[in-house]
């Protein structure tokens, strides 16, 4: 699922949470990243399965010059679509992660080859902004209430940020409180 | 963190110059690869022509060595020129294998639909697709080349040593043939990496492997065998060039080199290749099919383990295109089995087309008579497939022209069938305006009857004993060659009139507005866009009520 949510009952800290030690564990955690249909089990799959078919040829010439000079072309082949599947990961290797304290929501923007960018705000001001039309794609959806207005969830589908717009409203409705 | 950016992204419309040749659009890009084909297409039509002109009567009259020539000359007038035939067939076979067939439909319909139809905004990597388009552009100017350097490259499309040696220490002929499909193997490299991970890693949420329109998997498939078979192929032919060039003796027995080993890496790249060739039609057919039997296609899970078994079959059968190097029993026996075995996959598909027309309301629009035109002409292709597959029988067959009607079955009216049912399937999409039907048609019975007179007679001619790859032949052989040629003139008639038909329809066609105007059934993605698709799709991913029509699939 693109979208993770965590809250102070859920499943324990994972990686790279913003710990804050005077207000303790935050009480939303959202994690966003772009779907990838590829698997790591299909990786595996993928890859093994073409190592083993491209190497039917090289039995047939086992022990002559020509193997040697085969060998080269069918490694550079295999290790061209393993790189290739690994970069397409990469380019996808993106997250934005949301944290609501009580008096704090933060939000970071991971890129590969890029710092992070950060954007924090008090929730007692935010207010999440739906653009159905209009933005650079439906169901746009902003944060506004901060330093400037950013966007969240770009890369999920139009549903799944509508979804998203009422978990981080009623959270932010609770820690307003 | 990312800035808001309400007002969306209005950025300028490229100039001409950016957008075609700077292009890393999937669709720009797939037409580049369509018209290019087309091009390349119409110059090796243009040399079966000249072929059938000079084989339509016994003895030699237009390829003289005094000079090419476009009239008949008399037989004092006109010394045989052996040469120039083998420079026909090198360059027909060539550019026909690695030039037209692929790029239509691999190059061009399968990266202008399949990222379409699997909901993807574009490929994995833009820029190196457009690096394959060039470098076939490329490819396609150096085997130009090789027909017309020196005299011109005749050791036809295989390549087999000693014929590739070809005045190795003058000729640079042989050179340009192997550099041109060094450099289409690079692009199409290129392009079936691309197209894997943009397959594997950019389906729309929810669309596992079992739900990908048969299309798209056919274009998978074709990538999958691509990567597999070109690499030992570029292999093979950089062995053959350094064995020309720098003394090496791979496959030169003076030098304790083998050439029949040359034919056996060859023909592990060859089988794949001619599947490569037919799968995409396969899967393009599925679509047509069931568009208009208006029925949704009939065994979607076994269309595509019967591609993936074709695809993996193919690496294992190559030997039965040289039964006769001196092989022994038992790998005869095996090849020729194993191919026997590949006759079940291809049923099962041919079984599954015919049943989803079965009781379908069925309409006859110019993509589904050419849909109904493949799934004949291919069955009756794959059956003497069959005959040949027979080590014993092939003993007679080999190098006949029965092989030449086998193979043109297959390809010219199989594949060359499926990119014209493609092209009258989906120009309304890609260009907003639609073809005239009544033109469509003609075009489908010029091309129907002109490709069967041209192709069935040969069987005769193979029966006969006729074998191919030559200028002439003994006047028994005349009748059927006259037949045969009269058949190339309509088949020809037929593509000037489909040229015509294109421009006609892009410049003057009737516009189209509705998305899906083939109806309800053509409901892969692609038909939830407008005519033409606007620059940019599917940048929201689409969302599954949009494609899961069929969730019974």
């Amino acid at each position: 699922m693109p979208v993770l949510i965590d809250t102070p009952n859920g499943a324990p800290d994972i990686t790279g949470a913003l710990s804050r030690p005077d207000q303790g564990a935050p009480r939303l955690r959202l994690r966003l990243t772009p779907h990838k249909s590829l698997t790591p089990e299909g990786f595996v799959w993928f890859i093994g399965v073409t190592a083993a078919l491209i190497a039917v040829p090289l039995v047939s010439i086992l022990g002559t010059a020509v193997f040697w000079a085969l060998l080269p072309f069918v490694a550079a082949s295999v290790w061209a679509i393993w790189v290739a599947l690994k970069r397409s990961w990469r380019d996808r290797d993106i997250w934005e992660e949301v944290l609501v304290w009580d008096d704090l929501i933060r939000l970071e923007r991971h890129e590969p080859n890029r710092p992070i960018r950060d954007w924090e705000a008090n929730p007692y001001w935010v207010r999440v902004a739906l653009y159905p039309r209009g933005g650079p794609v439906p169901q746009y959806l902003t944060l506004q209430g901060g330093p400037r207005e950013v966007e969240l969830g770009a890369f999920l589908t139009p549903p799944e940020r509508v979804g998203l717009k009422q978990t981080l409203e009623s959270a932010l409705r609770t820690a307003a409180l | 963190m990312a800035d808001a950016a309400i007002s969306g992204h209005d950025h300028e419309r490229p100039g001409f110059f950016t957008r075609w040749f700077m292009s890393t659009n999937h669709k720009d890009i797939g037409l580049l690869y369509l018209f290019t084909a087309g091009v390349v297409g119409l110059v090796s039509v243009i040399f079966t022509v000249y072929m059938r002109m000079e084989l339509m009567e016994p003895g030699v009259q237009y390829m003289c060595a005094e000079g090419a020539r476009l009239t008949a000359a008399a037989v004092e007038d006109c010394t045989p020129d052996g040469h120039l035939w083998n420079v026909m067939i090198t360059g027909h076979g060539v550019l026909m294998m690695f030039f037209v067939v692929i790029p239509a439909l691999f190059g061009g319909f399968g990266n202008y639909f399949m990222p379409l139809m699997i909901g993807a905004p574009d490929m994995a990597f833009p820029r190196l697709n457009n690096l394959s388009y060039w470098l076939y552009v490329a490819g396609t100017t150096l085997a130009f080349c090789a027909v017309f350097i020196d005299g011109g490259a005749g050791p036809g499309w295989t390549f087999y040593p000693p014929l590739s040696w070809q005045d190795a220490p003058t000729s640079r002929a042989v050179d340009f043939a192997i550099f041109a499909v060094h450099v289409s193997g690079a692009s199409s490299i290129l392009g079936s990496i691309n197209i894997i991970t943009t397959f594997l890693n950019m389906r729309a949420p929810g669309m596992t492997l079992h739900k990908v329109p048969l299309f798209a998997w056919s274009i998978f498939v074709t990538a999958w065998l691509l990567l597999l078979s070109l690499p030992v192929l570029a292999g093979a032919i950089t062995m053959l060039l350094t064995d020309r060039n720098f003394g090496t003796t791979f496959f030169d027995v003076a030098g304790g080199g083998d050439p029949v080993l040359f034919q056996h890496i060859f023909w592990f790249f060859g089988h794949p290749e001619v599947y490569i060739v037919i799968l995409p039609a396969f899967g393009l057919i599925s679509h047509v099919v069931a568009t208009f039997s208006r029925k949704p296609v009939f065994g979607y899970l076994p269309m595509v383990y019967a591609l993936v078994a074709i695809g993996g079959l193919g690496f294992v059968v190559w030997a039965h295109h040289m039964y006769t190097v001196g092989m022994t029993l038992n790998q005869q026996a095996y090849f020729m089995v194993a191919t026997m075995v590949i006759a079940v996959p291809t049923g099962i598909k041919i079984f599954s087309w015919i049943a989803t027309m079965w009781q379908g309301s069925i309409t006859f629009e110019t993509p589904m008579l050419f849909a109904i035109g493949f799934i004949f002409l291919f069955t009756l292709g794959g059956v003497t497939g069959i005959i040949l597959s027979q080590a014993a029988v092939d003993r007679a067959y080999h190098d006949t022209y029965y092989v030449v009607a086998h193979f043109h079955y297959v390809m010219s009216l199989g594949a060359v069938f499926g990119i014209f049912a493609g092209v009258y399937y989906w120009i309304g999409k890609m260009s907003g305006r639609q073809y005239p039907e009544f033109l469509g048609k003609v075009h489908f019975w010029m091309f129907f009857i002109g490709t069967n007179i041209t192709f069935f007679p040969q069987h005769f001619l193979g029966r006969q004993g006729m074998p191919r790859r030559y200028i002439d032949y003994p006047d028994a052989f005349a009748l059927w060659n006259y037949v045969s040629s009269i058949g190339a003139f309509i088949s020809f008639a037929s593509f000037l009139l489909f040229i015509g038909i294109v421009f006609y329809t892009i410049f003057a066609g009737r516009k189209v507005t509705e998305n899906a105007y083939w109806g309800e059934h053509a409901d892969t993605l692609e038909w939830t866009l407008p005519n033409p698709p606007p620059e940019h799709t599917f940048e929201e991913l689409p969302t599954r009520e949009m494609w899961d029509r069929q969730p019974h699939h």
